[in-house]
């Protein structure tokens, strides 16, 4: 019998699905997330109206609230009743109701209240909807008021200046347009790299141990894991900068700081999720349960992250937890490096961070089985 | 030569080979016992406070004055925003924002109280770190709140010193008022927005593991020559079996969990059982082929792994199913988490009545038929060969072929 070289390059040229892991899966996964917020921010959402008053200014209303891009005021309900029974269907995302007398009401300048439902359950659909429909309506109520004042002998600047006495310029800072692409997928696909990650190192490592024993001493070990690992280290560092990549060409994404320390920053945190794989399967020398840990331990990392809800408003042991994964670091280290711009000294913790998740390692190594026998009664041959 | 089983022995000796099957698995009780109540505790142990509290901004006040201090105070007073530093200058705020000490800034230009009380047009200018959506609306939202406030009442006392009548002066000052109500989640919070689509998540994807991986180790024992119940009393007593266990959690999720986080739901239990049976066995066949189709019980747990975060943001609560590519939102309805994550939501969070989920519920019997015939054709075809391969196997140890594997 030939004796197969049992490194990394192998691994990958043996087993289909780990090529596929490391290698084609990860740029067809960033493009996918990227058509999925193709649309940049929601747009044309669908909204429900129930118009009670049916005059002149009511339909003007309702005009200039679809005008805004990401409304759509395609469905007129005859009563709030049936209104409410599509928004519980989910057909709709808001029900605006006007007043009966709407018309009239602006006309003698007595402040008409029309009322909006939005799904809420739906958060960020439903508060997105909120904040177009009051912007909407401020801007109606601001055009309107200028009218009103004309109407009572203002000069069109005096009518102007009184309707919006402070004006409120507001900039977002580091994302100016806005764009929940760049928002999300910025922070998504690191958290699903760092999975492709611990994935395929579970998955080669199992592979060598299934294939031929380990070496007994720390060195010969090491040595042998590097051969295994290294090549496979390099392709998901790649992966990384691809994804880089491709955010810049396809996000507009571009990096306020020194781009090189989140290269050095990737290279940590493909070695830190590889370490806290490496024991993992230390832990259980089985490859079954070691994914099922894998999952409970990194499945749920984007919500710890805390590119959503806050780090700064979870308790103790959410942000303890979030600290035990190294996609917690690196999310810190890119939004202050691609983001903030931020100096040296700021950047330092979450680079620290990543590197302590090393240490592990080198208890990992010895504590590996030597050998994972494959047992028939849990495979299928092809 | 032992007797055939009657049918009911026969049946009986295939529950108790299927329950063998998962309760005798440690990795298979790992994922449903371990894996179900830990992931019930950790994922929304990030959003134990719910709604985010009160963000650091800092103040650049060019002005000083009484107006600007009265602003400041205002938007302090605010639940989304505490003023938490008062820089000199635009670096130094800078700085500020990049180390995360703080995440908006307001600048209150010189002149301000002066341009106010000449009813000259002033401009107020907000800043939010949109590194991070959620903070960036809250201060933005407080901010506004401030500026509003303080704009109606200075618009309020410019028109009483004018003279105007005070009936008019609301209609003035707002035109038209429009009040945002939420509804279902009455809190805005951020529990009740993501825990109940994500417990559907967690279920379907353990039940993708537990049910996939048992069923491609029986195929192994079946490959092996092993005894076997046959495969079509194995089977629907498999799904039976995994249905029940399943519904047994999905009473501790969507009753005691709900109950613990205090998440509000509205399906009366009937209506929720019924459901919770559909999209169970729905999950359960597409486990069953899955596991029919895939050589090894670790590539269920990769493809879990993988598929998960693509599932969240293409089951239209995260991001509204109406801004997904045509492709991708069709693509996505055969996986049976996203028809059931919508129909539990409309049920049980949204309060809609059974009857009205026509279109989930014929997506999943849809779903049903298709994996669950795929699920027939496949071990159909593989029973088929391993009785071709039996057929090689049973001639003499000392034919040619056997005597070529010997060497």
């Amino acid at each position: 019998m030939k004796p197969i070289r049992l490194d990394g390059w192998q691994a990958l040229r043996c087993q289909p699905w780990l090529l596929a892991l490391a290698v084609w899966l990860p740029p067809l996964l960033t493009l996918m997330f990227i058509a999925l917020f193709a649309s940049g921010t929601p747009k044309s959402l669908p909204v429900g109206v129930v118009d009670l008053d049916h005059s002149t200014e009511s339909r003007a209303y309702l005009r200039h609230l679809d005008a805004s891009p990401a409304l759509a005021l395609y469905h007129p309900y005859p009563s709030a009743y049936e209104g409410s029974a599509a928004l519980q269907r989910g057909d709709i995302l808001a029900l605006v109701i006007v007043p009966p007398e709407f018309g009239r009401e602006l006309r003698l300048s007595i402040s008409p209240e029309s009322v909006a439902f939005y799904n809420s359950q739906y958060l960020l659909a439903g508060k997105f909807i909120a904040s177009a429909l009051t912007q909407a309506n401020f801007s109606f109520s601001a055009k309107a008021g200028v009218a009103l004042r004309l109407g009572r002998g203002y000069s069109l600047p005096d009518a102007i200046a009184a309707a919006a006495p402070v004006r409120p310029q507001i900039t977002a800072l580091y994302n100016a347009g806005m764009s929940y692409a760049l928002f999300l997928v910025t922070s998504i696909m690191p958290a699903l790299w760092q999975i492709l990650i611990v994935v395929a190192t579970v998955l080669t490592l199992s592979w060598r141990l299934e294939q031929a024993s380990l070496p007994a001493g720390f060195a010969a070990r090491s040595r042998a894991l590097w051969q295994l690992m290294a090549p496979l280290s390099l392709i998901l560092w790649l992966q990384g900068l691809i994804m880089l990549g491709m955010f810049s060409v396809f996000l507009g994404w571009r990096p306020e700081g020194n781009i090189l320390w989140l290269v050095a920053g990737m290279a940590l945190m493909v070695m830190a999720v590889q370490s806290m794989a490496t024991l993992i399967l230390s832990l259980v020398a089985n490859k079954v349960r070691a994914l099922s840990l894998c999952a409970a331990y990194l499945a749920p990392a984007f919500a710890f992250m805390g590119m959503t809800f806050p780090r700064g408003d979870m308790n103790m042991l959410a942000r303890w937890w979030g600290n035990l994964m190294p996609s917690t670091h690196y999310m810190e280290l890119q939004v202050a490096v691609a983001d903030h711009g931020a100096s040296l000294q700021t950047l330092a913790l979450p680079l620290a961070a990543l590197l302590v998740f090393l240490v592990p390692l080198a208890l990992a190594i010895p504590a590996l089985p030597q050998q994972m026998a494959i047992d028939p009664a849990e495979e299928v041959p092809s | 030569m032992k007797r055939a089983p009657t049918p009911p022995q026969a049946l009986w000796q295939a529950f108790q080979a299927e329950l063998a099957n998962i309760f005798t698995d440690r990795a298979v009780l790992l994922v449903i016992v371990g894996g179900l109540l830990f992931y019930a505790v950790l994922y929304p142990l990030p959003y134990q406070k719910s709604v985010p509290g009160e963000q650091a901004i800092a103040v650049i006040d060019h002005d000083r004055t009484h107006l600007a201090r009265k602003l400041i105070r205002m938007a302090d007073a605010t639940p989304q925003i505490r003023v938490a530093a008062r820089p000199d200058s635009m670096l130094e705020a800078e700085a500020l924002l990049a180390n995360n000490a703080v995440h908006g800034l307001l600048v209150i230009p010189s002149n301000f109280e002066r341009d106010v009380y000449r009813g000259r047009p002033t401009s107020l200018s907000f800043a939010g770190d949109a590194s991070y959506f959620l903070i960036y609306g809250n201060v933005v939202e407080g901010l506004l709140t401030a500026a509003t406030t303080l704009s109606v009442e200075t618009q309020i006392v410019a028109s009483l010193m004018k003279g105007e009548s005070a009936a008019q002066i609301p209609g003035q000052v707002m035109p038209v008022r429009l009040i945002s109500k939420p509804a279902f989640n009455p809190t805005s919070g951020y529990v009740n927005y993501i825990v109940p689509a994500v417990f559907v998540l967690i279920l379907h994807q353990t039940l993708l593991i537990a049910a996939g991986s048992v069923t491609i180790k029986d195929r192994a024992r079946r490959f092996l020559g092993r005894p076997a119940a046959p495969l079509h009393l194995a089977l629907p007593l498999r799904v039976m079996t995994f249905v029940l266990i399943y519904l047994l959690f999905a009473m501790l999720y969507f009753g005691f969990f709900f109950q613990l986080y205090g998440i509000p739901h509205q399906a009366s239990p009937w209506a929720l059982l019924l459901f919770s049976l559909l999209f169970f066995t729905t999950t359960c066949l597409f486990a069953l082929w899955l596991g029919a189709l895939l050589p090894r019980p670790e590539l269920v747990t990769v493809i879990v792994l993988v598929t998960s975060l693509p599932i969240v943001f293409t089951a239209g609560f995260a991001w509204p199913a109406e801004n997904l590519p045509a492709w991708l939102d069709y693509l996505t309805l055969l996986i049976p988490a996203k028809p059931g994550i919508q129909g539990f939501l409309a049920l049980n969070q949204l309060g809609a009545p059974l009857a009205s989920l026509g279109r989930e519920v014929a997506i999943l019997v849809g779903l049903c038929l298709l994996y669950g015939g795929g699920l027939i054709y496949l071990m159909r075809t593989q029973a088929r060969r391993r009785a071709r391969n039996a057929a090689y196997d049973h001639p003499a140890p000392s034919s040619a072929w056997g005597a070529a594997v010997d060497e």
